[in-house]
């Protein structure tokens, strides 16, 4: 029904004549709205199609837009493929095999690149590739911020067309004139280079190529090609040794190029019931000492002598020598080697020609079968005559033209300043770099030269095994190769990569395919021993008798497991990597006995937050004095002895954080690393940033176990009641292990994967290489030197290192030798302190994925749990960070992020620069402030290869798993194996089941996932 | 609930010819009065100390926990320190209110509001730090099994820290029920005797309309003896649950069966203490020495001194069994030689001092009834259970199980501040309370006055000559 009703609006409405409500009638308002005013003449107006609707979606329309910007996300710049490349699918990692040369490390590696990144670099197995930490760490060393990345002139840019132009047209003029060029290059070991630079000298007439190694083994060069006429180095099979005997030969270091450990290792299996006996006679406590079955310490000049004696030992003959104080072991040691025959080797590092001669010597009188005469190696070509003849050769004037390539004279060189001289008398100087390092900064041109994975090339590493370099990005910046450089210069328009193509086809292959020779890394041919010339050994060690002085204190300079050369020194995880003795990163330091410390007054007191400090001396070589070393006592060193690494105090292109320690290069006067010096204690404390304080094993034999071979292959004895010992408790009151009494209710888990990582105390020689490979696989931040000091270090796999008096005992006898449950303070002191000559074992610990986790159960939100493969697995995004798991890790594996790692400008490292993400494997989260991580057991690898088995329709392949995780297919010498316990194929099952298999902390019956072999060591003497 | 009768060789609980309106004024003067010079003195500093702690707390939550002294192989050390020892602290109201009153003991009624208030505002301290030392604050709230859209996420009732928050959660709701409830009458008093209309109001609701009828006491009567049940059972279970923090655990020191007795027996020994240190003060700043009198300081010395013994039982048994076991993994236990002789044998020694022998000097009578006396050595027992604590976390800690993980531990400033900053928020909430809350149960007190007043007394035992 409709109403009638009237509504008033007003009580106006009640005056019928009220013109109000006349106009309201007609009109919405009373009075005419002032539109005009805001809306400008009416022209315009009624010219405008927009209407007030359209007003009004205009004010919605930018009130959302702007709203809408205001909640912008963070900018990513992503460009898309616009034509896809073929081989690259975005998620799908791709391998290249590859070769890394940089004048100090050679290695066969494969490259995994993702969206045309390479982000890791593995040992290449096809070509029986191996990897140390500096090759791992190499990629980072791609994706430096400070690269030089244009090249230079006097320091200003300048374009490559012109440069080349420049030197082109100087180098005619030398030609001219008849003036020398002198290409100076470390040791490069290409064939097609090599071949470049003799084409090179043919077109520019006077030209010299000059080798130099900063660190040199142009002693044994020499003497080999005296006796061998060949410039090259000696190889070794230490598989084939039963007895070796180092002299000073840090083989598993960098000594001769290193790649020694590999076969060191593989004569050592003690599965076959044999391991070769290593006797290591050294100053400095190295790599190679450390793993060796008995080290007998003697400072360098005695090793000089020690060698002569071993040699009229060995042979009866009766050079001239003079006393040493371990004769009685070195008489020892050559009953050994004589014993042994021809499956013994002598080695040495004593940096003299004479020291080399008696060596080749010793092996030929032992008829060495260790030693090899036909795969020579190439690793190290310096030539320090050349270099000293260069360098005078250029204060005089003589020298027109220098282009160095893959050398830092200027770094390297303890006469720099002379060689700088020099340099600005040439009219032509070129370097060659990757960064503007201390050469390129004063030469002319500073050229910048393509890191190797964005590079061609190839490599013979040793005598007919020739290996290519290839390209697997394309170059960061605007760089051209040496090569490309050297090919105009002489005037050919060929690109190197078709030069190295040709060449290769001509000299190499011999017909057969260069794809596949690409494919693979590697092409191998025959070659023919080479014959020994007679050797005057007493002349030999008449001269060195003569030579050799000596002094109360003899330096020896070394090149360090991290940083090498020191040319990948602006490398995060080199420079986070702690020496493996020391365990001291971010430094280097004067090594010294604790006796010379005490003597002259140097500490190391621990500090309340849990850092070393040190003392600072002044070294003093022949008038040279290298101002504020920080000293770090060794045990192991011998006295009157000092260590100290080169490789520091690098400036040039180096991020301020990576500005540490001393240049020792300085102090290494004519290319000799063994100096003698004199120390002085100055004032001032440094502070070290080591990651172990604690050097004993503090009387808990069962986390570390050794036994002798002797134990191990007298089977009388019942490994788990002699060297493999059960911690035994009380059940019911009989006593039985550990391992059968369990609170737990246990999975069924027999059923699909199950990872086991088996870890060889035997094998395990402690070089880092895992522990770069997890940097590098998990995104694991840098810290920096600061937090690694005072013990926030991120590695989720770190290599312990144990000192243990050295007994010839079992560690059975040994746990009875110490009474640990005695009361008395100074047995508690005793087991703290280290021995002066002790033995070294290291223990690689990363998380043990127990089975019955204590982690898992304390955390309040269930962020760590179990998974079915048996790994403990951390959900870092469920983590609030009350760090109890940590505390209650009994391995102390897990790392917590105290601060923001990336983006923060307070850890400028590389995940604070945009090229050095690029470096991050996008398979890996990067972790967030606040959140505990630690070893995953590389998930996302074993992930990767179950799917892509199933893609395929297949199972798993034994070994499969072993090559996927970074640190087992990092592991040179096959210590660390990982695999699926549930493939009764893979290797892993063997190692669970072996005789040697514990369990670290056992008795805590975590039920570990990872296992570890019994460290077995040769004590047999002779 | 009083007897009306009391031996005359008893001393008098209340001192002083004093009457029933004498008491209340007594009580109301602090609150009704202006506040003197010290108060604003003692309330700028601890408001300064609570500023800088928050400062400190901002800074940490800003930055990270590594402005801590923290390590990778210590991931706790002052924080759950401080923790467990305000918890500790904490201890001595329930014990005081529930446990003494169920035997009831009378003595209580002139110290049982400031241990309440005490281990109310402990306990808000306490609570604190489990929140700040996440590495993720802002996500503090997982740990709470609230029905969530994170997926099938759930809290992990396996760990000791889960217990925690619900130990700490009930003891914290029930400790101020127990309090407020007996606050309602003396609230009534102050909203009784108020003239100012807005205190009046103020305390008027604070005192939910309490009305004095002989039902209110009736029912106050009641709830007070269910509440002092419920709170019992739970003097034993919070210190027992922040022990398995430790117990459950599987580190050398930790692992230890004997500590829920013992922490239970140190946390009321800590509480003590600190009621000990803040009512001397307080008796003296605002004149009640007739209420807290020297029957009162001997009766908590007497109780500092058992639980003290158990403590020292305690730690004489760790000792031995670290030895005892023969385990190069017990070597370097809190209670241990190699604690005594290592590097923080200082802490190990200041422990021992504080904790142990100081004490002992309460079996002289002498000095257990001296206020001076006492007031000392219950601050050195405040010292000695925070280095208890400390030890316990950090020593355990720096030497665990791979002698490789050996290191130490130094608190940065900010680990230091923080800690201030809590005795800042502690004495900022003491002292507002001290002005605004009736420190003594004053109708309580009234009920006792006749029984165990000294003029009452006096009366009646002059009729006996």
């Amino acid at each position: 029904m409709a109403s009638n009703r009237k509504y008033w609006k007003s009580v106006e409405e009640l005056n019928e004549n009220s013109s109000i409500v006349a106009k309201l009638e007609e009109n919405e308002f009373v009075s005419d709205i002032a539109t005009d005013e805001f809306l400008g003449d009416k022209e315009t107006l009624e010219e405008s199609s927009t209407s007030r609707r359209d007003f009004l979606k205009y004010v919605g329309f930018s009130t959302a837009a702007a709203s809408l910007a205001a909640c912008e996300g963070p900018v990513r710049k992503s460009i898309p493929y616009v034509i896809k490349p073929e081989e690259i699918t975005p998620g799908i990692a791709n391998y290249y095999a590859s070769t890394i040369a940089d004048g100090y490390d050679f290695a066969n590696v494969l490259v995994k690149t993702r969206e045309g990144r390479p982000i890791l670099i593995k040992p290449n197995k096809l070509a029986n590739g191996s990897t140390n930490a500096r090759v791992q760490a190499s990629v980072l060393s791609l994706y430096d911020s400070l690269r030089l990345t244009g090249p230079k002139v006097n320091g200003n840019a300048i374009s490559w067309s012109d440069a080349n132009g420049q030197i082109k047209a100087t180098l005619a003029e030398l030609k001219n004139k008849g003036e020398k060029v002198v290409v100076l290059t470390g040791t490069l070991a290409s064939p097609s280079t090599e071949k470049l630079i003799a084409n090179f000298a043919a077109a520019n007439g006077n030209v010299q190529h000059v080798q130099y190694d900063a660190l040199s083994e142009s002693a044994t060069l020499d003497a080999f090609q005296e006796v061998y006429g060949t410039r090259a180095l000696p190889n070794y099979d230490f598989s084939d040794a039963s007895v070796i005997v180092s002299i000073g030969a840090d083989f598993l270091g960098d000594w001769q190029g290193g790649g020694f450990e590999k076969s060191y290792t593989a004569g050592r299996q003690v599965a076959t019931g044999k391991m070769s006996r290593h006797i290591q006679i050294e100053s400095n406590m190295s790599l190679t000492g450390s793993n060796a079955d008995k080290r007998i310490v003697l400072k360098p000049s005695e090793q000089i002598f020690a060698l002569i004696n071993l040699y009229n030992a060995v042979t009866g003959e009766n050079l001239p020598s003079k006393a040493t104080p371990k004769d009685a072991d070195i008489k020892n040691a050559a009953k050994q080697l004589k014993k042994a025959g021809s499956k013994a080797v002598v080695v040495t590092g004593i940096q003299d020609k004479n020291a080399q001669l008696i060596a080749l010597a010793l092996n030929n009188a032992l008829a060495s079968s260790v030693m090899d005469t036909a795969a020579v190696k190439y690793t190290r070509q310096g030539n320090d005559a050349d270099v000293q003849q260069l360098i005078a050769d250029m204060k005089a004037g003589k020298v027109g033209a220098v282009i160095s390539y893959g050398a830092n004279p200027v770094y390297t060189l303890a006469n720099s300043a002379d060689f700088v001289a020099g340099l600005k008398k040439v009219k032509l100087s070129v370097a060659f770099a990757s960064s503007e390092d201390e050469t390129a900064s004063v030469a002319q041109y500073a050229l910048p030269t393509p890191h190797y994975l964005e590079a061609w090339g190839d490599v013979q590493i040793s005598a007919g095994s020739y290996s290519l370099t290839q390209p697997t990005i394309n170059p960061l910046f605007d760089t051209k190769q040496f090569q490309d450089c050297l090919l105009d210069w002489s005037g050919s328009s060929e690109a190197y990569y078709d030069f190295l193509k040709n060449s290769w086809a001509s000299d190499v292959l011999n017909g057969t395919s260069w794809n596949q020779a690409l494919h693979d890394g590697l092409f191998t041919t025959k070659v023919e021993e080479l014959a020994a010339k007679s050797i005057d050994v007493a002349a030999a060690a008449s001269a060195l008798k003569a030579e050799t002085k000596g002094g109360a204190f003899e330096l020896t300079l070394f090149a360090s497991t991290a940083i090498g050369d020191g040319q990948q020194a602006n490398n995060p995880w080199l420079q986070e990597l702690p020496d493996p003795l020391t365990r001291a990163a971010w430094d280097n330091y004067l090594t010294i006995s604790q006796a010379d410390a005490t003597a002259l007054g140097f500490s190391n007191p621990i500090q309340d937050n849990g850092a070393i400090n040190g003392d600072y001396a002044n070294v003093t070589v022949g008038g040279t004095i290298l101002e504020n070393v920080p000293v770090l006592i060794q045990p192991g060193q011998a006295k009157g002895s000092f260590g100290l690494a080169v490789g520091y105090g690098k400036t040039k292109a180096m991020k301020s954080e990576m500005q540490v320690g001393v240049n020792a290069y300085t102090l290494a006067k004519g290319l000799k690393l063994v100096q003698v010096a004199s120390v002085e204690k100055v004032g001032g404390t440094h502070k070290f940033a080591c990651e172990q304080l604690q050097h004993t094993i503090a009387g808990r034999y069962e986390i570390l176990k050794e036994t002798s071979l002797t134990s191990y292959n007298d089977s009388s004895l019942d490994p788990k009641e002699s060297w493999n010992q059960v911690t035994k408790v009380s059940l019911k009151h009989e006593e039985v292990s550990v391992n059968d009494v369990d609170l737990w209710d246990d999975q069924d888990r027999s059923i699909g994967h199950h990872f086991n990582l088996s870890i060889d105390l035997s094998d395990c020689t402690g070089c880092g290489a895992c522990v770069v490979a997890c940097h590098a696989e998990n995104n694991v931040p840098v810290v920096g030197k600061h937090e690694v000091r005072v013990g926030r270090d991120m590695h989720w796999l770190r290599i312990d290192r144990y000192y243990s008096s050295e007994l010839d005992a079992t560690s059975e006898e040994r746990t009875e030798n110490v009474n640990t449950t005695s009361d008395s303070v100074s047995d508690y002191y005793n087991l703290e302190v280290p021995a002066e000559n002790p033995q070294v074992a290291f223990q690689p610990v990363m998380c043990q994925h127990c089975n019955h986790a204590p982690c898992e159960t304390v955390c309040p939100v269930a962020a760590t749990s179990h998974g079915r493969q048996g790994q403990n697995q951390m959900a870092y995004n469920r983590c609030v960070g009350t760090r109890y798991c940590a505390n209650n890790c009994p391995y102390r594996v897990r790392r917590f992020n105290w601060f923001k790692y990336n983006e923060n400008s307070e850890f400028d490292f590389n995940m604070n620069d945009d090229y050095g993400k690029m470096v991050l494997n996008p398979d890996v989260v990067v972790r967030s402030r606040g959140v505990m991580e630690k070893c995953s057991f590389c998930i996302q690898a074993t992930q990767q290869v179950i799917l892509n088995a199933k893609k395929d329709g297949r199972k798993v392949a034994p070994g499969e798993f072993n090559d996927a995780v970074a640190c087992s297919s990092a592991c040179t010498t096959g210590a660390l194996v990982f695999g699926d316990v549930n493939e009764e194929k893979d290797e892993i099952v063997e190692k669970k089941a072996d005789k040697r298999m514990y369990r670290l902390l056992e008795a805590i019956g975590t039920d570990n996932n990872v296992l570890y072999q019994v460290k077995v060591r040769n004590t047999e003497e002779a | 609930m009083s007897s009306h009768y009391e031996a005359p060789i008893r001393e008098p609980l209340v001192l002083g010819d004093k009457s029933y309106h004498d008491i209340t004024v007594d009580i109301a003067k602090p609150i009704e009065g202006k506040a003197n010079k010290n108060w604003y003195i003692a309330f700028t500093i601890s408001l300064i100390a609570f500023l800088w702690g928050i400062g400190c707390i901002s800074y940490t939550i800003g930055t990270g926990i590594g402005v801590w002294g923290l390590n990778k192989n210590i991931g706790w050390a002052w924080d759950i320190t401080n923790f467990v020892w305000w918890v500790g602290i904490g201890h001595a109201g329930t014990l005081i209110s529930a446990v003494l009153l169920l035997f009831r003991q009378r003595w209580r009624m002139a110290i049982n509001r400031s241990a309440e208030a005490m281990t109310i505002f402990a306990v808000f301290q306490a609570g604190l730090f489990p929140l700040i030392h996440m590495g993720r604050p802002w996500n503090g709230y997982w740990v709470l099994p609230i029905p969530n859209q994170f997926g099938s996420l759930w809290v992990n009732f396996n760990s000791p820290l889960l217990w925690d928050v619900f130990a700490i959660s009930t003891y914290l709701s029930v400790s101020l029920v127990f309090w407020w409830t007996g606050l309602l009458p003396d609230f009534a008093m102050l909203r009784d005797r108020a003239v100012k209309p807005f205190q009046k109001k103020i305390y008027a609701l604070l005192s939910f309309g309490w009305s004095g009828r002989a039902k209110d006491w009736q029912r106050f009567e009641e709830v007070s003896l269910v509440l002092a049940g419920l709170a019992t059972p739970l003097v034993l279970s919070v210190h027992t649950i922040v022990s398995m923090d430790f117990a459950t655990s599987i580190n050398p020191g930790w692992h230890s069966t004997i500590f829920p007795p013992y922490f239970v027996a140190g946390a009321i020994f800590s509480g003590f203490a600190m009621v000990q240190t803040l009512l001397g003060i307080m008796r003296k700043v605002t004149n009640l020495e007739n209420y807290i009198t020297r029957l009162h300081v001997e009766y908590m010395n007497m109780v500092i001194m058992l639980t003290g013994g158990i403590v020292a039982v305690a730690y004489a048994s760790e000792f031995f069994i670290a030895w005892y076991t023969g385990s190069p993994y017990e070597n370097f236990t809190y209670m241990s030689v190699g604690a005594a002789t290592g590097a923080y044998g200082w802490a190990f020694w200041s422990l021992i001092l504080f904790n142990i022998l100081i004490p002992q000097f309460l079996w002289i009578r002498s000095v257990r009834r001296s206020f001076i006396g006492s007031f000392l050595i219950s601050i050195a027992i405040n010292i000695g259970m925070w280095f208890e604590r400390f030890d316990i976390i950090a020593i355990v800690l720096s030497k665990g199980h791979l002698p490789s993980t050996w290191t130490r531990f130094e608190p940065t400033f900010v680990d230091v501040g923080i800690f201030i900053g809590t005795i800042g928020f502690f004495g900022v909430l003491f002292l507002l309370y001290a002005r605004t809350f009736p420190v003594i149960a004053q109708a309580e007190v009234k009920s006792i006055m006749k029984v165990s007043g000294e003029n009452y007394k006096k009366l009646r035992d002059g009729n006996h000559e």
